[in-house]
């Protein structure tokens, strides 16, 4: 892959995370290698947690070693900091959950100065999620974590209203996205990751635009905008009235919707949407997924990812592969 | 290497308590004996009719046989499928979580303040303190439920020998009204040498408990609950407004909090 620069040559070797490298002897009997590349960066493994449900990720250590991820996207930041919705902010459904958090965050200040810090010993990859309610605040927060080394790359959140034009969610229009990628990759010099979407109608057509924008790579799916009700309060199950579906019931239309973009666009994807299993995260990598991140299921399991690991690794013996490269994109379509 | 602080455990016992209330135990639970009152399990299902785990307070732990009881009133769907639970069941136990209880001084007498459902960890509490040597006549537990059937497991109680006040609004069962009446008197009269209050329960109660502590300048703890879709701090849907603004999560800064910190 060309992407690489320079910068990410020095970052590299201060995390750790090496610049990719062909893998050398192929012989049958080497043990299955789950590292994957992306923008550049060789990640040790596909698996990585998702914004918003993995804090910024000093909680987690607590249940396992996070060196054992391959990345980590941490919780939207935006510039100033922000309670969120008052609750009930979450609400369980038959097979996942609504949330409507609100971008609960401590602001890009205290997040350099704090919680970032806590990433510096571990030698996975760290994304940084960016929010924003207008052009400028993308711009302003990306602008800040281009001088943190840490931020190895930064995934943007543009499911967010965009106040400037009614609230229509910025991820709704290709040319908003393109725009916004393009002024991004102005101020941060490591790869930009917008996360699209699914509350749109044609999903191939924002990716085409996050690509022309200079994304590094893309990311899908947010979460899907859904309602609950109690039908004897007639109350919403949210104060936020409406929120964001996660979990297993959208798995189906992560897995579509990452093929779709796959399809059309030569960067890399990255999966997101209901994986709880190593299954599910083979079949986000056969739709072409060079990595998928867990969201909802860490809450339900959270010492996953090393199960996770566990059963990719068994799945490419099983399957007489040594790299688990060897399957992203490799669907077999009618 | 961090440990991995969740483990599958088996049903041992199961006991019904009558009115829905259910005393269930299980172990072997390896952290039984870091366990402390106040503290709460997440509970994941093998197979389940429900998407999240169940967060329940840790009602008592035995660190002999490594066993750990949870004590539940059948109130959803979560409760009910804890409730169905058959011996040799067996669950996934995240935790011990949150904060526990901060022990009083030895001149200080605690209180408990029991409501209904918010019954088990101050059992578990009172048990706690006589085992590291409260003379269990100075300790004061209040229990108050709607009608004697809502008092649970009252042998127990008694066996310990702390000073028992039962409440129920219809009088059915010990004093009649508002487990708040026997605390705001005990406070106004000055029944107890520096009183320390304990409690959980209902919302609407611990808001009471919290105004009286506050009124009468008189420490104490309240057990919060509320709906916990992860149980360790990562999700933030738990959380409580802070009188001193801002937020914090139940899970993970609480769910014991001191009298005054959270707005009600
Ligand atoms: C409680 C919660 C909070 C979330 N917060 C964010 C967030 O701050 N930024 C973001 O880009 N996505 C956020 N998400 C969306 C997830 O990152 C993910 O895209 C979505 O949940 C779908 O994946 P899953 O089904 O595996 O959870 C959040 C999801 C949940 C459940
Ligand atoms: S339950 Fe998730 S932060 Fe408390």
């Amino acid at each position: 892959m060309s992407k690489a620069n320079n910068k990410p040559d020095m970052l590299a070797q201060k995390h750790m995370i090496t610049k990719s490298k062909k893998p050398k002897s192929k012989t049958p009997k080497t043990k299955p290698d789950l590292s994957v590349e992306i923008a550049g960066y060789r990640f040790k493994n596909p698996i990585w947690t998702a914004s918003g449900t993995c804090g910024y990720g000093e909680e987690l250590d607590t249940i396992f070693d996070l060196n054992r991820l391959g990345g980590i996207v941490t919780k939207s930041i935006t510039r100033q900091p922000r309670p969120g919705h008052p609750t009930p902010r979450c609400a369980e459904e038959s097979s996942g959950m609504l949330n409507a958090i609100g971008l609960a965050n401590v602001g890009v200040e205290k997040y350099v100065a704090e919680k970032l810090r806590f990433l510096d010993e571990y030698d996975i990859g760290v994304v940084v999620n960016v929010a924003g309610f207008g052009f400028d605040e993308y711009v302003e927060v990306c602008a800040m974590l281009a001088d943190c080394p840490r931020a190895d790359m930064i995934e943007l959140n543009i499911s967010c209203p965009n106040v400037s034009t009614g609230g229509i969610e910025f991820g709704a229009s290709a040319s908003d996205v393109e725009r916004i990628v393009k002024a991004v990759k102005k101020v941060f010099p490591r790869p930009i990751i917008p996360k699209l979407s699914p509350n749109v109608t044609n999903i191939a057509g924002i990716a085409k635009g996050a690509e022309a924008g200079g994304a590094d790579a893309i990311s899908l799916i947010n979460t899907l905008i859904g309602m609950s009700v109690d039908i004897y309060t007639r109350r919403p199950g949210l104060t936020n009235n409406r929120g964001g579906l996660s979990g297993p019931a959208i798995k189906p239309i992560a897995l579509s919707m990452v093929n779709r973009v796959y399809d059309v666009v030569d960067v890399p994807v990255i999966g997101i949407g209901g994986a709880s299993s190593a299954e599910d995260v083979i079949q986000f990598m056969l739709c072409g997924a060079s990595a998928v991140q867990l969201g909802t299921a860490l809450f339900i399991q959270p010492d996953l990812p090393i199960t996770v690991e566990r059963d990719l690794k068994k799945y490419l013996t099983s399957q007489g592969l040594t790299s688990i490269t060897e399957i992203i994109g490799k669907i077999e379509k009618y | 290497m961090k440990p991995i602080i969740s483990a599958d455990v088996d049903l041992l016992k199961r006991r019904d308590l009558k009115n829905g209330y259910f005393s269930l135990t299980f172990g072997p639970f390896a952290r039984a004996k870091q366990c402390r009152p106040g503290q709460f399990v997440h509970i994941g299902f093998k197979q389940s009719s429900v998407f999240y785990r169940r967060a329940f307070s840790i009602a008592n732990t035995n660190a002999d046989d490594k066993s750990l009881e949870i004590i539940l009133k059948v109130v959803g769907r979560g409760s009910k499928q804890m409730a169905d639970l058959r011996i040799g069941d067996s669950v996934n136990f995240l935790g011990p979580l949150g904060k526990p209880f901060t022990l009083p001084n030895k001149k200080q007498t605690p209180i408990l303040v029991a409501g209904g459902v918010g019954y088990p960890p101050l059992f578990y509490w009172a048990n706690h303190l006589i085992a590291r040597g409260w003379d269990p006549k100075r300790i004061v537990f209040l229990y108050g439920g709607q009608s004697s059937p809502d008092i649970v497991d009252r042998a127990r109680i008694k066996r310990m020998g702390v000073k028992f006040i039962p409440v129920t609004d219809d009088g059915s069962f010990g004093e009649r009204g508002r487990v708040t009446s026997p605390l705001v008197r005990a406070l106004a009269e000055n029944t107890y040498e520096s009183p320390m209050i304990y409690s959980c329960g209902p919302e609407a109660m611990l808001k009471a408990v919290d105004q009286i502590g506050t009124e009468f300048e008189t420490p104490g703890e309240l057990a919060m609950e509320a709906p916990m879709p992860c149980g360790f701090g990562i999700c933030l849907g738990c959380i409580v407004p802070l009188r001193a603004g801002g937020t914090a999560r139940v899970c993970q800064e609480g769910p014991t909090f001191s009298i005054g910190t959270v707005k009600l």
